[in-house]
């Protein structure tokens, strides 16, 4: 039997409303494969589309429209959709209650293939004559929008031709829209519209229902859960108010009228809108508005307390310093305007007394100046000299070295802007004012001067070197503070690469002469590292490095300082690429010198010494590529390795050259080597040994191919260890302590078989006699040694692995146990490493299993163990957890006994500042009962002989004092 | 609202931190309390009319600050920022409230406004002195609710 919809029927079980509704698809099915015609079904749907009673009227047109948006796009004809467009549109004039299916169906019509865009004309005609739109509901109102909305992407040009009818009927069906999601369909769809279609007479009704919203106040339900909130509103909002030129000036008018409002977010919001406007009108646009304009930006930008309205006047004065400077050849108000806020910054800056004020009135310079390279321009012209002479006739230093810091900063912004050779007559009076800075003896004018004097190296006439040369060598050779060493050496680095022969003659053949430095033996180091800073510029790489070479190899005496000088240089990556040194090596033999130099040295020097040179040559071969480390190992090992058989010491010389290896290198004799590691990691009487050799098991384990190679080197080591273990007690220690670096290796590798051996160590820590070495393994894998396991290494690392660590922890030692005394300490400090390296944020989830321990930790008389507990304590107090509160009886005695442990000063003030923020973390109604006791308690600490304890113990007390009385403000 | 006696008063830098010393991380040796420590005390209590501390105002300075560890005494001298400020007592007050909370019970505080420079100097140095006028005075809620939220950023 036929279904219903082959028969006239069909109108009666619509109204009926039965499952009908559901059949669609079948029926769309039917008309695709040809079965029936869509003529007739809709002949069949008479009944109902023509019923005299509107409700039946309105199902029927549902029923169409549903059956219209099930249909492919493409399936139905020109004239069918002509037809039925025509039928839709006559619709509108029916009921309102059959308005939305119509108006949905309408939507659907329009994707269809063969729909012809000019029907829309009359769509809307009727539409905005017929239907008023705010009186639909809400998605109804979204169909309006959308019809128009598809229109646009369909045919700008047909749209266009619709004429200011059209638009009057979009403006006065958008007019008085509340809802927040069709608001924000509008407001992003306006800003396409006003760019494309004229408004014509019809700007100021347009602009006016845009601009009732503005600023935005809206709060959302705090029970929608997908609100939209006032910021998505306001930011989509700005576009559509400058979305037209023709705006320009209401826009302006609403902007500056809002800008004066006692409302925080009208500033806000207004300040936003004239950053977007930059980006739209055009610059004859604010002219008239200019005075205004500034004067209320800087109102906003002199703002003492918000620094987010103070961020976006900046934003806005860029942008519109930007939007003018496109003028800046056919019109003056662009020059007249910058020169405005010149002349009144400069007023500011001259009254500053402080560096806030100073900061303050240049930050705006500097605003001005990023927006624009015509600004910069103007900027930089008139404003360094008037530093220069503002730094002769203010003597404070502070203001000194911020003028400073402010040319450094604006001849940056002229160098970005390529206005350089526009500024050539004031920018040569940066570099004397330099001078003068750094001849001055206090450290902060030295270093602002040599600050700004690297960032205008390139306004540096070579006149000025020797001067400069004079005052940095005398501080390479006469200060003791490290960071104006360092900046010393950075500004004598910079001088060279800009009179590579200058310095050459003064410095490296001058002054700093290698005879001339070993011969005078004050300060050696400290001129040796900056030779070997300089010898990192190619036009130095030879002469210094063979000078230096030579000595190590010749003169015993002074070599250890060369090693070490080249060893903090070149471990520095920004100054020395990789390459480099691969040519240093490739060039000079570097290793080989240094190789050369340890075995001279290896029984005599001090072990700090020698370490210099170890690292040089790890650092050296971590640069060289694969093929280099290869023939580097294939020169010295098997020598090495011979006398590392009979003489342990030469240990360390084998560990350097392995250390740093590429992971792809495999060297069969590995084997060998793992096992030589072993055996001194184990039966090594120097300690320093046995961490190398460690350190090396850990390398090679770390960096294994994965599959084959790593599986036979791992069972190599769990053989060795296997066969070993048991009998010697002497080993107990190492072995503890090889555990720790093979966990490390294992876990950075990301291999899952760490917990074999974290369990071992866990295990260790409940037997008294070596609890302590398990503790320390445990701390040993939790710490991050410079020179060992890292990337620059080549080895694995794995970001996380500190909290994989944790979450082993946590699980394994709920086994353990019970303890007691010693053991009980080593548990606990075990777990103190664990939790201070710990991610912070893993802790909270843990904190119910960790907080006991906190508290049993507080009475052990351990300074490491009580230092990191009560961090920890402190971290919880912080994130405010509860469970800390529940515990303040046992908590806060113990926190006060702390705070008079006489061992450390260090606990005693961590223990005083978790008190503090204990006081500030928690209710009122928590703290209160304790107050008393403690301000009584917290009376002893205020005469502490360690004035640092003093002043945590006042602001632990004046805290407390607080708590509960009149004038805390405290939101709970 | 009443507005402040003195609306645009000079501002003046803030001093940097002070510098730890070798001498203060060592566990062994004793640090006595000296000018500077007092100053540190008191120099961020706020001005009851500004959202400026007293040290940028320069109401205190570390000179103005006398202390003898010896004979356990410590006298603050500050300086109102014109002559007939209203709020010479209260900051006087503050100053004193502070002290009383962080230094060591061993120490007899005074606080004095430096001569000359407020018109009823007098009266407002008796007032700050007498014992029992600034018990009192912490009785009043109103008064105290002033007092912390001036000390309360310290």
């Amino acid at each position: 039997m036929d279904p219903i919809w082959f028969k006239e029927d069909l109108a009666d079980e619509i109204i009926k409303q039965s499952y009908i509704f559901n059949e669609t698809q079948s029926i769309v099915t039917d008309i695709v494969c040809d079965r029936i015609d869509i003529t007739k079904i809709v002949e069949n749907m008479a009944g109902v589309l023509t019923h005299r009673d509107a409700e039946n009227r309105e199902k029927g047109m549902r029923f169409f429209t549903k059956l219209l948006k099930d249909l492919p796009q493409s399936y139905l004809n020109q004239m069918q959709v002509n037809f039925i467009s025509k039928f839709y549109i006559d619709r509108l004039k029916d009921n309102h209650r059959v308005i939305p299916a119509v108006l949905e169906g309408y939507l659907a019509i329009m994707d269809m293939k063969n729909y012809e865009i000019k029907l829309c004309g009359e769509y809307f005609n009727i539409l905005f004559r017929e239907i008023a739109c705010q009186s639909q509901l809400r998605q109804d109102r979204l169909n309006i929008y959308l019809t128009v909305q598809k229109v646009l992407e369909k045919d700008i040009d047909y749209l266009k031709s619709l004429g200011p009818d059209f638009v009057f009927g979009l403006i006065s069906s958008m007019d008085g829209e509340r809802d927040p999601r069709n608001l924000l369909f509008l407001f992003n769809f306006l800003p396409n519209f006003l760019a494309h279609i004229p408004l014509g007479h019809l700007v100021d009704e347009m602009f006016e229902v845009i601009s009732c919203y503005y600023p935005v106040d809206f709060h959302p339900s705090p029970d929608d859960p997908a609100a939209v909130s006032r910021d998505d509103l306001a930011k989509a909002l700005c576009p559509c108010l400058c979305g037209a030129q023709e705006f320009g000036e209401q826009c302006l008018v609403l902007l500056i009228e809002k800008l004066d409002s006692s409302l925080r977010v009208a500033k806000l919001d207004s300040l936003r809108l004239l950053t977007e406007s930059c980006k739209k009108f055009k610059p004859e646009t604010y002219s008239p508005f200019l005075k205004a304009l500034w004067s209320s930006i800087y109102r906003e930008i002199s703002h003492k307390t918000d620094e987010e309205i103070k961020m976006a006047a900046h934003e806005a004065l860029s942008a519109l310093v930007a939007n003018l400077a496109t003028s800046h050849n056919t019109d003056q108000s662009f020059e007249n305007f910058v020169k405005g806020i010149i002349i009144s910054m400069q007023t500011s800056v001259a009254e500053s007394t402080t560096v806030a004020q100073f900061v303050h009135a240049t930050r705006v310079l500097l605003s001005v100046a990023n927006s624009s390279k015509e600004s910069c321009i103007i900027v930089a012209r008139s404003m360094i000299p008037a530093i220069i002479s503002y730094y002769e006739f203010k003597t404070s230093a502070k203001l000194q070295v911020a003028s400073l810091e402010f040319i450094g900063d604006l001849y940056d912004l002229a160098k970005h802007w390529d206005v350089l050779n526009d500024l050539e007559k004031q920018a040569n009076e940066i570099i004397p004012l330099c001078l003068t800075s750094v001849s001055e003896p206090t450290k902060e004018h030295q270093m602002a001067g040599f600050k700004t004097v690297i960032k205008t190296i390139h306004a540096l006439k070579p006149d000025l070197v020797l001067p400069f040369v004079e005052i940095l060598i005398h501080i390479v050779q006469h200060s003791e503070d490290d960071d104006l060493l360092l900046i010393s050496i950075g500004t004598t680095n910079a001088i060279a690469r800009k009179y590579p022969e200058l310095i050459m003659d003064l410095v490296v053949k001058g002054k700093c002469n290698m005879d001339n430095i070993m011969s005078d033996k004050t300060n050696l180091q400290k001129r040796l590292n900056l030779l070997s800073n300089l010898a990192s510029i190619d036009d130095f790489t030879k002469v210094i490095l063979e000078e230096m070479l030579k000595i190590i190899t010749l003169d015993e005496k002074n070599a250890y300082n060369i090693v070490e000088a080249l060893n903090t240089s070149l471990s520095n990556a920004s100054l020395y690429t990789e390459e480099k040194v691969t040519q240093i090596e490739s060039d000079h033999g570097l290793i080989d010198s240094i190789l050369s130099w340890l075995f001279k040295e290896i029984k005599s020097a001090s072990e700090e010494s020698l370490l210099h040179g170890y690292t040089l040559i790890s650092n050296t071969v971590c640069s060289l590529p694969g093929d280099k480390q290869i023939l580097i190992l294939a020169r010295h090992s098997p020598n090495i390795i011979e006398k590392c058989q009979s003489e342990d010491v030469y240990f360390p010389l084998l560990e350097c050259l392995y250390r740093s290896l590429h992971q792809n290198i495999n060297d069969p004799t590995f084997d060998d080597i793992l096992k030589l590691s072993l055996k001194n990691a184990l039966t090594s009487k120097s300690v320093f040994v046995r961490t190398r050799a460690c350190c090396l098991v850990a390398h090679i384990l770390n960096k294994a191919e994965f599959g084959q190679t790593f599986e036979m080197l791992y069972e190599l080591l769990k053989n060795y260890l296997a066969s070993c273990s048991k009998d010697n007690e002497d080993i107990c220690s190492p072995l503890i302590h090889l555990y720790g670096w093979i966990v490390k290796a294992l876990i950075l590798r990301g291999s899952d078989v760490f917990t074999f051996w974290l369990q071992k160590i866990l295990l260790t820590i409940t037997n008294p006699e070596c609890c302590k070495d398990g503790s320390e393994a445990i701390r040993l894998i939790m710490t991050d040694q410079p020179d060992s396991l890292n990337s620059r290494l080549h080895c694995r690392t794995s970001i996380l692995y500190k909290q994989r660590i944790f979450q082993a922890f946590v699980t394994m030692s709920s086994k353990l146990g019970p303890f007691d005394g010693e053991t009980k300490e080593a548990y606990l400090l075990s777990w103190a490493y664990v939790l201070e390296k710990a991610p912070k944020t893993v802790l909270n989830i843990e904190a119910a299993q960790i907080m006991p321990l906190l508290v049993d930790a507080l009475e052990y008389d351990n300074k490491d163990l009580l230092v990191v507990m009560i961090d920890v304590l402190t971290h919880f107090v912080l994130m405010k957890n509860l469970l800390v509160a529940q515990s303040f009886q046992t908590i806060l005695p113990r926190l006060v006994k702390l705070s008079e442990y006489v061992k450390s000063m260090d606990v005693r003030i961590k223990s005083l500042q978790c008190l503090y923020e204990i006081a500030n973390a928690y209710k009122t109604a928590l703290l209160l009962p304790y107050k008393t006791d403690l301000l009584f308690d917290l009376a002893p600490s205020l005469d502490d002989k360690k004035r640092l304890v003093r002043n945590m113990a006042v602001r632990a007390r004046t805290r407390w004092y607080l708590v509960g009385a009149p004038g805390e403000d405290k939101t709970e | 609202m009443k507005v402040a006696d003195n609306i645009n008063p000079n501002i003046y830098e803030k001093g940097s931190a002070r510098e730890i010393s070798k001498t203060d991380l060592d566990e062994d040796l004793k640090d006595d309390f000296d000018q500077r420590e007092i100053f540190d005390i008191i120099r961020n209590i706020c001005d009851p009319e500004h959202p400026l501390t007293l040290e940028e105002l320069r109401v205190v300075e570390e000179n103005n600050i006398v202390i003898d560890n010896k004979n356990n005494t410590v006298h603050v001298y500050f300086t109102p920022t014109i002559p007939h400020c209203s709020m010479a007592t209260l900051i006087g007050l503050s100053i004193r409230v502070q002290l009383l909370r962080a230094l060591p019970s061993r120490f007899k505080v005074s606080v004095e406004v430096t001569e000359g420079t407020h018109v009823s100097e007098h009266a407002v140095n008796k007032q700050l002195a007498d014992k029992e006028r600034i018990a009192a005075a912490l009785e009043n809620n109103n008064l105290v609710q002033i007092i912390n939220q001036c000390v309360k950023s310290v």
